[in-house]
């Protein structure tokens, strides 16, 4: 195998870059993940009809159970994040595979709303939070620099992985019922989270390896013992004090609710208006599709050139980008908007993990990220029942796009008043002593300087 | 690269930060969070005093009788009170 990418990396002529590094198979990792929890999200949207008919439940009562899972999933996401710092991602995680197998046999076999409500809602949204959240600053902690690259190759898998998970669970619900589909999926995405996990690995130096982009004048990082646990604390009270932190949260909200509100009422708006529902959802799937390119691009560009900028045009773009909705009556209108505005909205959720960087150095990001996906999840339910609202309210849903477009906007203005990432706003994360045997961190650099990049 | 595991400090020594210190409080970075609370709560009340009297009003209607007669339920009433456009 590592035969075979080092004859790739000669291949393709790579010098500074590798295809034989242990963090691609950590990224890929990370991308099954993503996907396998995104499967608990998505699920949901094909397993209304099924309960109405089964149970007869109305589909307000049902849609209690996904209001519930976003919002326990935030509220669960600072823990989660914690955890993944204090006890490794690799066990965080774990309990997650277990919380999902858990959720997802429970739902199979739910006979009354209470047990939809407590196995989707309360263990799946927690289960949701414990794969989603630690693995991002796994992932960053295996990347000494590009890291945006890493990143970026991650975030590709938040478009395919509904993609691929609806497509499947459309057909296993038509073949098998909805309550064997949980099981399967349930089934399957364990036995393949459980068999991944065997190979993830927290950190490279639990692995035996070195963090991909490592320079040979680099000293490993603390990453484990007491100073590692301490040192934590102490920088996370920094963090805690800086004026990023918080506004991060916030700026993480507004996008999310800015974009929420457009994923959920593109469909009904576009039936609205006069395309049928097929139709309508290819204008999602488009969506899905043509945000790729920028969930790649946007954290790549953000550490060749500036965090703040790609990220203020990505707000911008998608805030900007919903006017068209104003006008839009004809499907050219709609599938030109879903190219338009999926550009920017690619690039408005993955700049994150390269912001934190830039802004703390090596801390380990856990409860920062956390803290952030907290913003983001009361965000994308808040964005969530607006077009329903709005729609019940005035029959038309005008109000929702000009919601969507103010919350994104607000978020670019927030953008503008983050700090400048040309300087860390704590002191760099402490590294290894060079001379075997003597553990104790020498490079406790206090000046705040320029982060390492490329 | 395959490296040797380097060995990790297990001392009881606190991190040595030379005196670093943030004297500043993060009254931007908390306020533009709080400001984004109020203002979307202010949306939601707006809204939802909205969908409030729309549904009193439609309750008053079919029963034939003056819309300062329905009585409302209570998160109906509370949305209404609570919003001075309503």
């Amino acid at each position: 195998m590592r035969n075979a990418a080092l004859w790739l990396d000669r291949k393709f002529g790579l010098e500074e870059h590798t295809i034989a590094h242990y963090a691609w198979l950590i990224v890929a990792i990370a991308g099954i993940v993503q996907m396998v929890g995104a499967a608990i999200r998505m699920a949901f949207g094909v397993l209304i009809d099924p309960l109405v008919e089964a149970f007869g439940w109305t589909p307000g009562s049902i849609g209690l159970a996904y209001a519930l899972m976003s919002i326990i999933t935030a509220l669960a996401s600072p823990l989660a994040g914690y955890l993944g710092n204090r006890y490794g991602a690799r066990k965080t995680m774990t309990v997650g595979t277990i919380l999902f197998f858990t959720g997802m046999m429970w739902t199979s076999q739910t006979k009354e709303i209470w047990e939809l409500y407590v196995a989707y809602g309360i263990v799946l949204g927690i289960s949701q939070a414990l794969l989603l959240v630690p693995v991002v600053p796994a992932v960053a902690a295996w990347f000494r620099r590009h890291l945006g690259l890493g990143t970026g190759i991650m975030m590709v898998s938040w478009s395919l992985g509904p993609a691929l998970v609806v497509q499947t669970l459309a057909v296993l619900f038509a073949t098998v019922g909805w309550s064997q589909a949980f099981m399967v999926v349930g089934t399957v995405g364990t036995v393949v989270l459980l068999i991944i996990l065997l190979f993830f690995r927290n950190t490279p130096e639990e692995a035996g390896r070195s963090a991909y982009g490592t320079k040979s004048s680099d000293n490993p990082l603390v990453t484990s013992g007491n100073v590692y646990v301490k040192t934590q604390k102490e920088f996370q009270r920094f963090v805690y004090k800086t004026n990023a932190f918080w506004n991060l949260i916030n700026i993480h909200f507004l996008g999310c609710v800015g974009h929420a509100v457009i994923l959920v009422g593109i469909i009904p708006l576009g039936i609205s208006k006069g395309l049928g529902p097929l139709t309508a959802a290819g204008v999602l799937t488009t969506v899905s599709i043509v945000s790729m390119a920028t969930r790649f691009l946007a954290p790549v560009l953000s550490e060749k050139i500036s965090a703040k900028a790609v990220m203020f045009i990505a707000f911008f773009g998608q805030g900007v980008g919903v006017l068209l909705l104003f006008t839009a009556d004809s499907t050219l209108d709609f599938y030109i908007f879903a190219v338009v505005w999926a550009i920017p909205y690619g690039g408005e959720g993955t700049v994150f993990p390269v912001l934190i960087r830039k802004y703390y150095g090596y801390t380990p990001m856990g409860t920062t990220y956390g803290w952030q996906l907290l913003g983001a999840g009361l965000g994308m339910a808040l964005g969530g029942v607006i077009p329903g609202m709005v729609f019940d309210i005035t029959g038309g849903y005008s109000w929702a796009i000009g919601l969507s477009g103010a919350f994104s906007l607000a978020g670019a203005v927030s953008i503008i008043l983050l700090e400048n990432t040309h300087k860390q706003l704590i002191p760099n994360w402490p590294e290894m002593e060079e001379q075997p045997g003597n553990p104790a961190p020498i490079k406790q650099q206090i000046e705040t300087s320029p982060v390492s990049g490329d | 690269m395959k490296v040797t595991t380097p060995v990790q400090p297990v001392d009881n020594s606190p991190p040595n930060l030379e005196g670093f210190e943030i004297k500043g409080r993060p009254f931007l970075g908390f306020g533009l969070l709080m400001t984004t609370l109020i203002g979307t709560l202010a949306v939601l009340i707006y809204f939802g005093a909205w969908v409030s009297s729309d549904r009193i009003e439609n309750r008053a209607s079919a029963a034939g009788i003056p819309e300062s007669q329905a009585e409302g339920e209570w998160w109906e009433e509370g949305l209404v009170f609570a919003c001075p456009l309503h």
